[in-house]
């Protein structure tokens, strides 16, 4: 996957040189966040000034806080250059796994422990192939999401009742509806996520490690970073990130259907690609701006909700945007495809 | 990922040359394992050699075979993936299923649909090509936006039960399904034509070193948009005989092919990156993915474990696959 | 290139704050809200036309009442159920209808309605504290089963070579009603058929994509002619009954289906023998005639939540496939029922043996 483009860049054009001030507005991150306004200002008038409101965001954020906290993690993947599409999956999984425990009266902090034990199990299998073995990134982990699809049929077979398993956790549930500053907790801490990524990638050695990897990955290997190890780390995190979403999966939704987690990968990836992440490209793209692209479609599905428009048109919303981010990233210098 | 990189792109002067010798690696490991399969479902029930079984997997080989062709021509000349495959099956299959039930002549109905197939790949090389964007996210969305549009256009769709078309869709020929065939015939078609004809000489270059290929003259243009209506033909062809060969579908049926199709193509040995694969593997490793689901029902197993396996197949023939790759480059 | 793209996005920053200003001052109609609001939450699964058909019929009706409307989708999916609750929570839906395909949900669905005080309606999958309106999930498989018995006893002496069940295990309790429902109600009159001779694939209850599954399952059999297919709904035993048609073996397969999506209109597989009408699409008469009005005219009516004391009964309609050739397709039930006086029911209308 990468190799092409590698080849590819060294005949690429330089790079434009940053200009700080302009890039509030021009860079990824800025052309985002101006669609976000423009979402927010269509929902102002289409349906008023309760678009804005409390209760409105609480629904709104209680439904994206998972998918942004999984995509936050993923992210990392995607900036070191090596896309993991076996999130969704990895999400069902974790779910399975927690629900199936819960289920057999185990607590819910060992239960947890395990969960994400084998979360990363699986992630060190996609290091393993990727990393190890140079296996296709997009091909190896397309292989794990329709594997640990199944899996999840298995468990959730194997320990629950008419295809679901009843894992219904008192302390999970009131976790996951708890409300802070009259917002949902887990929607703030969804973004204190994004905050704590935007400051590794942007403010630390380990972010410009994983930028230099995703970007260029001979030149960093060529000034001494290892380039095995950060992808393999960016795996992991990106397998630990979808246990954390599947655990509270559990907790929203009291149980777990063998279909949790279905297709999840697509609606992360696409709201991350709208931020101004690329899935083929590692080292572009920035943690605020993915968050933001979370927003723009939830923000575009809640206008639809509220004014009662079919819900198929939200695909074609996402599909449209989709094209819009990467012709303008493509317009702002960003790899051309030939 | 990254170090081979250029020991890929070194060989580009006679890319037909590597191109051939490439792909047998892969090939003896996909036939041993198939083998192996055959053999282990075998000595465990017997009755699983029987002409049922083969009925069984040359059925299910039909449509992902041909799927597989048009996503193998994407990848040799470097488009990595077409992901809206299926968007443009459904489409095609509900053509051809609503002017057979308007009563229009067959022929004329499959000229119509192969052309709205191709209509859907020269609409997808259009964005690509104008747009300098990358197909695997360009399709991606096509298909987000195409499946919307379908699911507002239609629910259920069927062909004419008691139609010729039909008739021919679950019919046999010399023990083998009339759907096979055209199947095989494409594959050998196609992998015969790409090596050896200059078009097809031009799209492995592509893939292979778009610049190189761009300095000897050839138009990556004019094969970006070959290769993807060529897709779309081929998701057209597949169409029609899964609208021939199935029962009643919905917008949502053909959202199952896609992984298979991927799998098979890259067990074929197609790079993603382009510039690598047989079109005639295609026969061994859709043969032998699809020989994994009929084989798992013999041991008792149910299809809840059949991802598991095809999952971990997957992994392992990518994993040997880049290691090879990783030690041809050294 | 930095250059031309800064003005048009300052542009569009200055039109967007422009908009913003605009929009707070725009809208504050939302205000007094006397009517009725109904909301509902359709399923959403691509599988099924009648899944839009309910929310279009629920819509009409409401309309005809003069109430406002509000209609989701469920899309399939738990969490966007959790999500759409919500919103009819927070635009003071009066009462709230649901199908929904991933009922593990429901009791989440449940803890959240509650404290709102909206009472919902759920069709066909019971939740406690929900107005069940629907079928007898089971008592239809029963139907459908003994129906299919019945041919069986006459044609194969009740001595199938294999009886074959099409699960939809992504349906949860319905699949098991259903499907074990028609195992059960076959065994009622052929009680003999030995353990061996039931094998059941997953059928996801789309012809289609269950269709290598059943192929597989076929394939394993080799030797079985006569053949018995029942399932969680016609889709999946069409997807059993296109297997043994590409197999060469569709001679003696006999498919008694579930939910009649497919044994009307003049494209009919021959070997469904018959199937069980829910006239799933008409279900919004009989809530809102039982459940509803009452609820809009001030005086909720007891809470009946379970299948065996509902509501509101949605009779199953079984029949053979030649008394469904008389019955209109989906589309033109949906526009009869729409003319009938109100209240009037799919089942009254439609089916031939009441």
């Amino acid at each position: 996957m990468t190799d092409t483009l590698a080849t590819g860049r060294q005949d690429a054009p330089p790079p434009i040189a940053h200009h700080p001030v302009r890039e509030v507005f021009t860079g990824p991150v800025g052309s985002i966040g101006i669609t976000l306004v423009i979402v927010i200002a269509a929902g102002l008038i289409v349906i008023g000034p309760r678009f804005l409101s409390a209760s409105n965001i609480t629904i709104a954020g209680q439904f994206v806080a998972i998918p942004i906290l999984i995509g936050a993690f993923a992210a990392f993947a995607l900036l070191a250059g090596v896309v993991d599409l076996s999130i969704g999956s990895m999400a069902g999984v974790s779910a399975a796994i927690i629900g199936a425990l819960l289920v057999n009266g185990w607590e819910i902090w060992p239960a947890m422990a395990i969960t994400l034990a084998a979360c990363l199990v699986f992630g060190c299998i996609n290091a393993l192939a990727i990393v190890g073995f140079n296996a296709d990134p997009i091909a190896a982990t397309l292989g794990m999401l329709t594997g640990l699809r199944g899996a999840t049929y298995v468990i959730v077979e194997a320990f629950g009742q008419s295809g679901s398993l009843f894992a219904f956790h008192e302390g999970l549930f009131a976790f996951t509806n708890m409300m802070a500053w009259s917002l949902p907790l887990i929607f703030l801490i969804a973004l204190c996520v994004t905050a704590v990524a935007a400051l590794i990638v942007g403010k630390t050695r380990l972010g410009r490690h994983v930028r230099a990897v995703g970007g260029d990955p001979l030149a960093a290997a060529r000034a001494g970073i290892s380039v095995a190890r950060v992808r393999t780390g960016a795996l992991l995190l990106s397998a630990f990130g979808a246990g954390i979403g599947g655990i509270l999966y559990v907790g929203q939704l009291g149980a777990v259907s063998r279909l949790l987690g279905f297709g999840l990968e697509f609606q992360v990836y696409a709201a991350l690609m709208i931020g101004g992440y690329s899935i083929l490209r590692g080292g572009v793209g920035a943690p605020v701006g993915g968050a933001l692209g979370f927003l723009v479609i939830a923000g575009a599905a809640n206008i639809l909700d509220l004014s009662g428009i079919s819900p198929y048109y939200v695909n074609v919303i996402v599909g449209a945007l989709l094209l819009a981010a990467v012709l303008l990233d493509r317009l702002r210098g960003g790899d051309a495809y030939e | 990922m990254a170090e081979h990189a250029i020991g890929h792109a070194a060989p580009a002067g006679r890319p037909g040359m590597r191109f051939r010798l490439d792909g047998w690696g892969t090939a003896a490991v996909v036939a041993l394992a198939w083998v192996a399969l055959v053999a282990i479902s075998a000595i465990n029930r017997p009755d699983f050699v029987s002409h049922q079984t083969v009925l069984a997997i040359t059925f299910t080989m039909s449509i992902v075979g041909v799927l597989a062709v048009g996503q193998a021509l994407v990848g040799v000349s470097g488009g990595f993936l077409d992901l809206s495959q299926p968007t443009s099956l459904i489409l095609t299959a509900l053509v051809a299923s609503r002017l057979l039930a308007l009563g229009l002549d067959l022929v004329l109905a499959i000229l119509v649909t192969l052309s709205v197939g191709a209509a859907w790949g020269l609409l997808n090389a259009l964005i690509i090509v104008y747009g300098k964007l990358n197909p695997v996210i360009v399709t991606l969305a096509t298909n987000f936006i195409g499946l919307a549009a379908l699911f507002l256009l239609f629910a259920i769709a069927e062909a004419p039960i008691d139609s010729a078309f039909r008739a021919f869709g679950r019919s046999s020929f010399l023990g083998l399904p009339n759907i096979w065939w055209p199947m095989v015939a494409l594959v050998l078609v196609v992998g015969f034509l790409l090596p050896r004809t200059r078009y097809g000489r031009h799209a492995i270059a592509v893939g292979g070193n778009r610049f190189a290929a761009q300095a000897r003259g050839i138009s990556l243009r004019a094969t970006r948009f070959a290769i993807f209506i060529a897709s779309g033909v081929c998701a057209a062809i597949a169409g029609l005989l899964f609208a021939a060969s199935s029962g009643p579908f919905t917008p949502a049926s053909g959202t199952v092919y896609l992984l298979p199709v991927i799998a098979a193509s890259i067990l074929a040995g197609v790079s993603l990156g382009g510039g690598r694969g047989n079109i005639w593997l295609i026969l061994l490793s859709v043969g032998f993915l699809s020989t994994v689901p009929t084989a798992l029902v013999f041991f008792g197993l149910t299809s809840d474990w059949q991802a598991i396996f095809q999952g971990a197949i997957l992994i392992v023939a990518v994993a040997i696959d880049g290691y090879r790759e990783k030690s041809v480059a050294r | 290139m930095e250059g031309q793209t800064r003005s048009p996005f300052r542009s569009l920053a200055v039109a967007a704050a422009a908009t913003t200003v605009l929009g707070a001052g725009y809208a504050t109609d939302a205000a007094a809200q006397d009517k009725f609001k109904l909301g509902m939450a359709v399923g959403g699964n691509p599988c099924c036309e009648w899944m839009k058909a309910q929310g279009d019929v629920a819509r009409a009706i409401a309309e005809q009442r003069g109430w406002d409307y509000i209609e989701l989708s469920n899309n399939d999916d738990a969490a966007t159920a959790l999500k759409n609750a919500g919103i009819f929570i927070q635009e003071g839906a009066d009462a709230v209808i649901q199908f929904n395909g991933q009922p593990s949900a429901n009791p989440a669905l449940a803890q959240r309605f509650a404290p709102a005080n909206i009472p919902v309606v759920t069709y066909d999958i019971a939740q406690p504290g929900f107005y069940f309106v629907g079928i007898d999930n089971l008592a239809a498989g029963l139907a459908g089963g003994e129906a299919l018995g019945n041919i069986i006893k006459e044609k194969w002496n009740c001595e199938p070579d294999l009886v074959i069940s099409a699960e939809g295990a992504a349906a949860g309790i319905v699949n098991e009603w259903r499907t074990g429902g028609m195992r059960d109600g076959l065994k009622k009159v052929c009680p003999d058929i030995p353990a061996e001779k039931w094998v059941s694939f997953e059928s996801q209850g789309q012809a289609t994509v269950g269709l290598p599954a059943a192929r597989d399952l076929l394939a394993a059999h080799p030797d079985a002619k006569k053949m018995a297919v029942v399932g969680l709904n016609d889709g999946g035993v069409l997807a059993a009954i296109n297997a043994a048609e590409q197999l060469g073996r569709a001679d003696e397969i006999i498919g008694w289906g579930q939910d009649g999506a497919f044994i009307t209109g003049d494209n009919v597989n021959p070997h469904l023998a018959g199937s069980v009408f829910y006239f799933l699409e008409g279900y919004a008469v009989y809530a809102i005639r039982d459940v509803i009005d009452a609820i809009a005219a001030g005086n909720p009516p007891p809470m009946k939540d379970t299948a065996g004391d509902p509501a509101s009964r949605v009779e199953p309609c079984p029949v053979s496939a030649e008394e469904a050739a008389k019955v209109p397709d989906m589309p033109e039930r949906v526009k009869l029922l729409l003319e009938a006086p109100p209240g009037t029911t799919a089942y009254e209308l439609f089916c031939p043996n009441k």
